[in-house]
């Protein structure tokens, strides 16, 4: 892909003559750069298990957020840029939010993954009617695990810069995702608890990172039906199963 | 200071004294009576189809009921522009929402809906009176009522419109207690079979139409439960 560089690298609207968007597919090639981020669905909730990069001992690793909560029932990984994710995450918080105030229900968690995805979609664009996300030049360079509770069930989805998502059992994102892939197919069943969907995501985890596990070099939430960010007391619990 | 004006001047001005505003009524009262009842897996909603301004009927067959989805109508009398303007829009607003969403909006959504869609236009309001009915995601029935800025409140029966000063008094007395059925007891719940409840609300149109002028020609009733929605209808007298 990269040999093939030409003037289709520029135009971010613009197609190669092969049909390709190189400025999209070099975004999500930013997400293999990124953080690994873990999601597994159970019957009673979803797992988010995300790496935290704490480079240097003066990093305050709370500061570190790579798992948020979008509303009572969602709640976000990302990976890749984060700081693009900011912008996706404000967008989705706003819609679910716009949701509850004209319907006084909760968002479904597939509208909401959608309302994100056309956002994804709106780089490139002008500005020029206002629209939130209007006037961002490139594509953003991250991806996302959407965790939610919608009418009785878990649900997980996966975004990427695409604008495209899927729904998943389990899904894992950033540098470290192919080898959690491969260990998620193996070590996933329609029928684990929460608990054991806990232990599979940080056991996971642990295989792909480079250090040590510790309470504060990772982030756990669940959406089990709503959404609970671990205390590191919690996490230390968890690590303790393993 | 005040300037007093012989009377017989004809058309005053600013400053004369007594101030006479052009006349402008942007609303029309053409009357009409809904009446909903709600059990414990029905609801019952029922519209006269009289359309009246003044002493006058502009017609017979016009109905105020509109069906959203297989659980959820709606029901609005008075100002017929602002009734068809009201539901048209709520329509719309419900196909994009299925469109979005992947399902039938649930009768608490479009109670909201209505609400804002309602105090939206706070300052030059829709002239309706609407009842919003259907099953709720329980499978119980639902009456929602409103006022016309979009003030509103889940209750077990209600009744808007021109009729509403006769019927509201019967149905209060017929249906206040609540549901022994339903445990903890909920005051929105009427323990009354479905049967009873379709004579019921026959019978207080019946009588509305005696007195109401703006009542009268045809009741349509749409009977809602897990099987859809039934329409019936109930000639009245078209004096």
């Amino acid at each position: 892909m990269f040999l093939t560089r030409s003037e289709y690298d520029r135009g971010v609207n613009t197609f190669s003559p092969e049909g390709r968007l190189f400025q999209v597919e070099y975004a999500i090639e930013a997400i293999k750069l990124g953080s690994t981020a873990i999601g597994v669905k159970t019957k009673t909730g979803t797992v988010l298990a995300v790496e935290k990069r704490v480079t240097s001992p003066l990093l305050e690793p709370t500061s570190v957020e790579k798992v948020a909560e979008v509303d009572e029932h969602i709640g976000v990984a990302m990976s890749g840029l984060t700081a693009d994710a900011r912008t996706l995450i404000d967008h989705a918080r706003a819609e679910t939010q716009s949701h509850r105030f004209t319907y006084n229900e909760p968002m479904p968690v597939e509208s909401c993954t959608q309302a994100v995805c056309d956002l994804s979609l709106r780089f490139g664009e002008d500005d020029d009617d206002g629209g939130s996300g209007g006037g961002m030049s490139r594509p953003f360079g991250v991806a996302l695990l959407v965790a939610g509770w919608d009418n009785g069930s878990a649900v997980l989805f996966h975004t990427d810069p695409s604008g495209t998502f899927y729904r998943c059992e389990a899904m894992a994102i950033g540098s470290g995702s192919e080898g959690a892939q491969t260990a998620l197919k193996e070590g996933f069943r329609a029928d684990l608890s929460l608990e054991e969907a806990e232990v599979l995501a940080l056991s996971t985890l642990k295989q792909v990172m480079e250090e040590k596990v510790t309470s504060t070099n990772v982030d756990i939430a669940s959406v089990a039906p709503s959404y609970h960010l671990y205390s590191p007391t919690e996490v230390q619990g968890v690590i303790g199963r393993l | 200071m005040t300037i007093i004006v012989p009377s017989g001047t004809g058309n005053v001005y600013a400053g004369s004294g007594t101030i006479q505003h052009p006349s402008w009524s942007p609303y029309d009262e053409n009357g009409g009576t809904c009446v909903a009842v709600s059990g414990n897996d029905y609801c019952v909603v029922a519209s006269s189809n009289r359309l009246s301004t003044g002493f006058s009927i502009l017609t017979r067959d016009e109905s105020k009921i509109i069906k959203m989805s297989h659980k959820c109508v709606i029901a609005t009398a008075n100002c017929q522009a602002d009734r068809k303007t009201l539901q048209k829009t709520l329509q719309t607003r419900h196909i994009m929402y299925m469109h979005n969403h992947g399902k039938p909006m649930s009768v608490a959504a479009m109670a909201q809906l209505v609400s804002n869609t309602l105090y939206y236009k706070r300052f030059f309001p829709y002239y309706t009176y609407n009842l919003v009915c259907g099953l709720d995601e329980e499978g119980k029935g639902a009456v929602y009522t409103y006022d016309p800025v979009g003030s509103y409140e889940r209750t077990g029966y209600s009744c808007e419109g021109t009729g509403k000063d006769l019927i509201q008094p019967v149905l209060d007395n017929q249906l206040k207690a609540s549901s022994p059925l339903v445990l903890p007891a909920e005051n929105w719940m009427t323990a009354l079979p479905m049967d009873d409840a379709v004579d019921l609300v026959k019978d207080a149109f019946v009588s509305a139409g005696e007195r109401d002028i703006y009542t009268g020609d045809v009741v349509e009733l749409l009977i809602i439960t897990k099987d859809g929605v039934r329409t019936e209808h109930l000639d009245l007298k078209k004096d």
